[in-house]
């Protein structure tokens, strides 16, 4: 087992830029003071989620949907099999992380949206709420896409927190990515940026 | 399935709950006369409250900074520039007609203005102010 590289720059940075901008939005949704900031925030939301569909097509190997979306099955066996066979099966995402990941997109898309059509004033009365409803179920996946990745660092013996700051993993040398793709971060930030600017106009 | 159609009725009929200014009106009057047994709802105290300046928030320090002193026409809000309809019923037929809705927004105004949740009294007179506005 060596140390690899695993997560690329754009997912590093996309994951880090989602947990602030999500805890920027929650935060400031209560107020009229911070209106604004929560509109941008939102629109952060939502443009992170936008960039992250698309580097799950053309990304690096394990930041592609097609590298960790498993099928229900998968999810039961890996977790039954936690503390039992600890040994990941990859070094990328592991079948329930992947969806969580894919809940977390679903779910920051269609507050993010949901909340636009609300500050247009496009949608009714109903559709704040489903905004509001959105949301929460949102943070409750938070909770337990984190509490998740407490108890896969202890069952892998592995601070899977760090490894989202470094992008290194322990695995195999044929499992590392070759390159951590840099240049792809200023296009995260503006699509972030421009996303937040439009849906806040 | 068919056990779910009342629970999904029931849900929509939390969510989406009409009543008349009257009725909700009626329900924090109930709530203040818990506290004080001689309570009557003041359309003067409430509009004191609705003009009164409380000093907590530098951009809204009163209910007018965003409603304006005249409740019967629309205002804006003083943040985002975006239109608000007038609070009182008369001028604007869907206010206090969704007692969660109003609830919400006491919630958040109130913490924002005032600095402090309003008391069901201030609710009720405040109420009794706008639909005395015509």
């Amino acid at each position: 087992m060596n140390r690899i590289l695993v997560w690329d720059w754009p997912v590093r940075i996309g994951h880090w830029l989602l947990v602030g901008a999500f805890a920027l939005a929650w935060l400031t949704g209560d107020s009229e003071t911070w209106r604004l900031v929560h509109v941008w925030a939102g629109g952060g939301v939502v443009g992170v989620v936008l960039f992250r569909l698309l580097w799950g097509l053309v990304g690096t190997r394990h930041a592609r949907f097609a590298s960790f979306v498993r099928g229900p099955g998968a999810v039961k066996a890996y977790l039954l099999g936690l503390f039992t066979h600890p040994r990941a099966e990859t070094p990328g995402h592991n079948p329930a992380g992947g969806w969580a990941i894919v809940a977390l997109l679903s779910l920051g898309l269609l507050t993010g949206v949901s909340g636009w059509l609300t500050y247009q004033e496009i949608g009714g009365e109903w559709l704040e709420e489903a905004h509001e409803a959105l949301a929460s179920t949102m943070l409750t996946v938070v909770f337990v896409h984190v509490i998740g990745v407490l108890i896969g660092s202890l069952a892998h013996g592995e601070n899977l927190v760090r490894a989202m700051f470094t992008g290194i993993k322990r695995g195999d040398a044929d499992a590392a990515i070759v390159n951590a793709r840099p240049f792809a971060v200023p296009l995260l930030l503006a699509c972030a940026v421009t996303c937040a600017w439009w849906l806040a106009r | 399935m068919k056990a779910l159609i009342p629970v999904l009725i029931g849900l929509f009929a939390v969510t989406a709950q009409a009543a008349t200014p009257n009725e909700i009106l009626a329900g924090y009057r109930a709530e203040a006369a818990k506290l004080n047994p001689r309570y009557q709802p003041s359309a003067e105290l409430g509009a004191h409250l609705f003009a009164r300046g409380f000093g907590v928030s530098a951009r809204m320090p009163a209910c007018t900074s965003c409603h304006t002193e005249d409740p019967t026409r629309g205002g804006s809000h003083v943040v985002t520039g975006k239109a608000i309809q007038p609070l009182a019923p008369r001028a604007n037929p869907e206010r206090f007609s969704d007692p969660a809705k109003v609830e919400k927004w006491f919630r958040r105004n109130c913490g924002e203005v005032l600095g402090r949740p309003c008391s069901a009294a201030e609710k009720a007179d405040f109420i009794t102010f706008l639909m005395r506005e015509r």
